[in-house]
Order: C-alpha cells, then structure tokens, then sequence
C-alpha cells in the first residue's frame, strides 16, 4: 500500500490563489479594501471637499459668476434674517421629529426585540419595511390627501364632531394653515411617518443586545419599571436611540421635497440649496447651506459622546 | 426552627411542559440549601419561583410564612446572583453594587459607604471604580454577590453561579461561598447540576428529575442511601445492579446501588466478566467490568495491581455497602 503523500497537490488556480492568500494574508485584505477604499476616497470624501471649498468662494454681485477667492463672505449672508430663518426653522423641525420618532419607535423597537417571535417577528419586519418598498413621492401625495380638508381625517373629525380639535391646533402661531396639508403640523406628520422605520431599526437593534437577566437583575435588586427603564434600558439603548436620531434628523435637515409639497411652502435647508444651485445659480450660497446639517451633525455626536451615549458600546 | 421557605405543591406548566411538577419543600432558615438535577430538571424554574420571575401555575410559595403568589419580584426581600451575573455594564463596579440601595432612595454617600463594605467583605476594595468589563470572571462572580448582599436580603438566591470559573477558581470560590453563608447566617439557596458542588458545599440537598424532586435531605443520605435508581446513578456516579444481577451477587431480589469506592476486584466470585475499560484518575484507576450485561465500576487505589483490559475479574465488596432500591 502506497501511503497518500503529505501535501496535496494543487488542483486549481482557486487551491494556488488561496494558498498565495495564505502565505500573504494582506493580499487578499488589499484587494478587497481597494474598490470601497477608492470609492470612499475620491468619489465621496472628493465631493465632499469640493462642497467645502465651493462654500468658500463667493458670487459677484452684478455679474452672476463664482469669484474663486477664498473669503468667508457666503457664510455671513447665511446670517442674514431670511437665511437664518430657514436654518432655524429645520433644525427645529428635525429635532421634533427626531424626538417624535423616538417616542414612536420605542414601544414598537422595545415590543419587536423583547415579545415579538417567530411569525410576529417577520409580521414586524414586514411591516416596518413595507412602507420603504413604495415611492416616496406616492405616499408623501397620498398624506397631502389624507391630510387635506376633504381627506379622511377632516371627515372624520367633522363626523365625530371634533373639528375643534384640528381647528384649534391650526390656530397655534406658527402652525397656521387652512387645512393639515398646509400647516407646518402636516410637514411634520410626515416628516415622522417618512423617516420613523428608520429609527425604529436600529432602536430595536439596541434592545435586542439588553440581555433579560439585566432587567431582571433590577427587578431583583427592587427597581420599579419606570426606575429599570431610567437607569437600566435607556442608557443600554442609547447607541441605538443616537443612530436612529442621526437618521431622522439629517434625513430632516436635507429634505426638499416633503416642505414642498405638504405645509405653508416656508423655505428649509434644502429647499433653499435646490433652489440656489438651480434657479438662482448661487452654487457658493447652496454651498454654505449644505455645510450647515454636517457641522450640526458633528455639533450633535460630539455633545452625544460628551453625555456618554456610547459609553455601553 | 423557622423555616425560610416552603413550597406546597407547588407547579409550574408552560402548555404541556411540566418545568416543575407538584414539588413539596421546606427549605429551613440559615441553612444552606442546593438543588440538584440535570439540565431541564426544573431546578431553575423553582429558584425562578422564589424570586419571582415565574409565577407558579398551582400550589402555594410561602417566604418566611408569608404566601408571595401576589407579590412582584422588586417586593421580595430575596436577591439573586444570576448565572452570567447581570452587572450593568454601563456603571461601575460601586454603582452596580450600590443599585439595590440606590432604587431604594439611599442618599450617594451613604450608599457609596455600604458599596465599598461590602466589597471589601468579597475581597475588592480597590475595584470601585471599575467597569464590570474590566474585571475577570471570578471578580465578576463577586460583584454580583456583593450586589445581591448590600441588600440584606432574607434569602440568597444563587443560579449556577460558579459555571463559568474554571476548576481552581471553582473550587476556592465554593470555599468562600461557604465561608460567608457561615460568617452572615443567612438562607443560601443554591441551583447547581454538578454533584460535587452540591455535596460538599450543602447542608441539605434536593435532587431534581424531570419537574419533581427524586429525593430531599443531608448529602451524605442521598450519598449513600439513594432513593430511586436515577438518584444514585445521577449523584455518585454509582453502580447500578438490577435486581438478578443483586441476587446473582448475594443479596435479595432488589434494585441496588453500589457505590465504585466500595468495590474491589477479587480473583474469583459468584459473577466474574471481562474489563471492558480502564480510567486513570492520578489517585487510582477506575476499572469497568461487564458482569452479566451490566457495567460495574470498581475503584483500584493507587499502587495496587490494575488488570489489562480484556482480562477476566470478580467483585468483591462488603454487604453493608449494598444500598437496595426496592423491586420496581
């Protein structure tokens, strides 16, 4: 009997490649890394820097053309009250959305991760989802419907006779408009549904990690609900919470089509940019005003870490 | 002698599965109390039914007298160290033992002052500042126990709480448990499936099969008197004689245990068979025979004459170490 030898002869061109793979691991590392790495790279952190510089030169006044002088003369126009309006406007209008989806999200996110089995499981992915299968620009004109005076809920408040209610919220100042679909509140209501399943996700992501042992270790130990809840759930499910509030609120922040089609047409961020670079052709101007959710962004996790939101990371 | 807590019938059903199955248990204040079985033996459930975190379907859980069917867990005066601990992950070391008294409304200093006795009473003073995720498993192991102790809990509950240590650590901490249920006087009550532990760190034991407990008392009762035949094979690792075999060696007609350390080989007996394997265990070699269809294992010390597997050999042993189990 003849003994099979030590090693195996190579059969293929895979058995060599994986064997060169082997012997070099960074190979493989480097062939994998370098299309994402260039993408990443040039195509996204490249534009990014253009933003930037473009934000940095100015428009002449008379002539319409980009002055491509450095000054930081864009960026005081978007102090003036009617560009400043605008950027106080959105990023009020994303923190309460943000802040409404989280208080949405977390009874559905808390539900999904700690009941939810099996089919109930799928019957919540599935209905998360669902929503994001279908154009956004139909379900943003199917909320103008809903919303608007003749739409199902305005039936249904005069049928129930509580159109004081509507009525009532439509005379808040600042929420003024005829009908929902007109009113800053319509924007917002659709701000929340559109961008709620992104909060959702990575929510119940969070709490799906918070072992059972870990409530019950603060039943055990004499906590109430609403005390495990405080100093337990919340603080374990802050990662979650701050990634769910980084989407919905730059979703927010650099929306233009919702404000357009539902509300009283009051100008967001990027309301503004769509405009700028098209119309008015102010490409520094639109610039400047597309910096401003990165800078809010970065504002916003560096206060998040401050608190220590991913210390249970 | 009071008793710190009594079970009356008590079950726990989950659709058609019987976790635990009309147990009766009467577990006695300051003793330190264990219960045994293997996995899915209910043994947990019932630990579970004592904090709370079940609700039992039928029977009655009294805690020092007074039935807790109505009472939520965060109102029981028990406290648990959970098999994989449960520190928080995100407050320190002090902050996760001071928890109890913290939910409690204890004002921070005074809270911090206990924390740290108690952690110097588990040997970790200088730990306080620390994340749970920075210690080792056995100093894990004895936040948790500070943790449930700063409580002064009437009952300490203990799920499998040296499972994950390896074997040295296991051992010292099964010292130090002991140590400190003497030193507090308190009701220890402790869920494990390996015998060992359960035998040499219990004053009173019960062994769980399948959601109802096989036997309840002192563990050198359920040593060398096992009451049913999943007792003692289950427990000591004995040898198991059904009755022709027990009859074939002397004895009556019965089911009976024999323990290995009880028995020698000898040259020539009633029933002989081959070795069929050998286990060297550093203090003697455990040596397995076939007699009649049935495995017996004998225990050679060390220094004595061990047979080759193959070899025929006959048992010998001392009728009063014969335990009998009854015909069934």
């Amino acid at each position: 009997m003849t003994a099979a030898p030590a090693i195996l002869p190579a059969r293929s061109l895979a058995d060599r490649l994986t064997a060169t793979f082997w012997r070099h691991p960074r190979v493989l590392l480097a062939i994998l890394l370098t299309p994402p790495l260039l993408w990443l790279g040039v195509v996204y952190l490249g534009s990014l820097a253009a933003l930037l510089l473009q934000s940095f030169y100015s428009i002449d006044e008379f002539s319409g053309v980009v002055k491509q002088e450095f000054t930081l003369k864009t960026y005081a126009e978007l102090l003036r009250p009617s560009n400043f309006d605008i950027l106080v406007r959105t990023v009020i209008m994303a923190a309460s959305v943000t802040l409404a989806c989280a208080v949405l999200a977390f009874p559905i996110a808390y539900y999904a991760a700690r009941y939810a089995k099996g089919h109930w499981k799928a019957a919540f992915y599935l209905g998360v989802m669902l929503p994001l299968w279908s154009s956004y620009l139909v379900k943003v004109y199917a909320w103008k419907l809903i919303l608007a005076k003749e739409g199902i809920i305005g039936w249904a408040a005069e049928r129930t006779h509580t159109s004081w209610i509507i009525d009532g919220l439509l005379s808040i100042p600042g929420l003024e408009g005829s009908s929902l679909s007109t009113s800053p509140l319509g924007t917002f209501a659709v701000f929340v549904y559109i961008w709620l399943p992104y909060m959702i996700l990575p929510m119940q992501a969070a709490l799906e990690r918070v072992p059972n042992s870990m409530l019950e270790a603060s039943a055990d130990l004499g906590a109430t609900r609403a005390q495990t809840f405080r100093t337990v759930i919340l603080p374990l499910a802050l990662p979650g919470v701050i990634a769910g509030s980084i989407f919905t609120f730059s979703l927010t922040l650099g929306d233009y089509i919702i404000p357009q089609i539902i509300g009283n047409s009051a100008n967001f961020i990027g309301m503004a940019v769509y405009q700028l670079q098209g119309t008015a052709g102010n490409i520094p101007l639109a610039a400047a005003f597309a910096v401003v959710p990165i800078l809010i962004m970065l504002v916003y996790l560096w206060l998040a870490r401050r608190m220590g939101a991913f210390d249970a990371l | 002698m009071t008793t710190a807590v009594t079970f009356q019938n008590v079950s726990r059903h989950f659709g058609t599965v019987k976790a635990v199955d009309g147990v009766d248990l009467t577990i006695a204040e300051g003793s330190f109390f264990a219960m045994l079985g293997p996995s899915g033996s209910g043994k947990t459930t019932c630990l579970r039914l004592i904090s709370g975190f079940e609700k039992p379907t039928g029977g009655a859980i009294r805690i020092f007298g007074e039935d807790v069917s109505n009472t939520p867990p965060h109102l029981r005066n028990v406290n648990t160290v959970f098999q994989d601990y449960a520190l928080f992950p995100h407050m320190n070391v002090r902050d996760n033992v001071a928890y109890g008294l913290m939910v409690k409304g204890m004002g921070r200093s005074q809270r911090h002052a206990k924390a740290e006795e108690m952690l110097a009473l588990v040997k970790l003073d200088a730990y306080g500042g620390r994340k749970p995720a920075q210690l080792s498993g056995g100093q894990r192991q004895r936040v948790a126990l500070a943790r449930a102790l700063v409580n002064e809990p009437r009952v300490l509950l203990l799920d499998e709480p040296l499972g994950a240590l390896d074997l040295k650590l296991r051992e010292a901490m099964q010292d130090e448990l002991k140590a400190l249920q003497h030193k507090l006087g308190l009701t220890f009550v402790f869920v494990t499936h390996d015998q060992h532990e359960a035998l040499s760190m219990a004053d009173s034991l019960a062994v769980f099969n399948e959601g109802k407990i096989a036997q309840i008392g002192s563990p050198q009762d359920i040593y060398d008197r096992p009451a049913t035949r999943f007792v003692a094979d289950f427990v000591g690792s004995s040898n198991v004689l059904p009755p022709d075999l027990t009859r074939a060696l002397g004895g009556p007609p019965e089911w009976a245990s024999l323990r290995p350390e009880a028995t020698r080989l000898a040259a020539s007996g009633p029933v002989s068979g081959p070795v069929t394997a050998l286990r060297y265990l550093g203090s003697g070699t455990r040596v397995v025979l076939d007699l009649k269809g049935t495995e017996v294992a004998a225990l050679v010390p060390a220094g004595q004459p061990v047979p080759a597997e193959g070899a025929t050999s006959a048992i010998g042993f001392d009728p009063k170490d014969l335990h009998l189990m009854g015909a069934a």
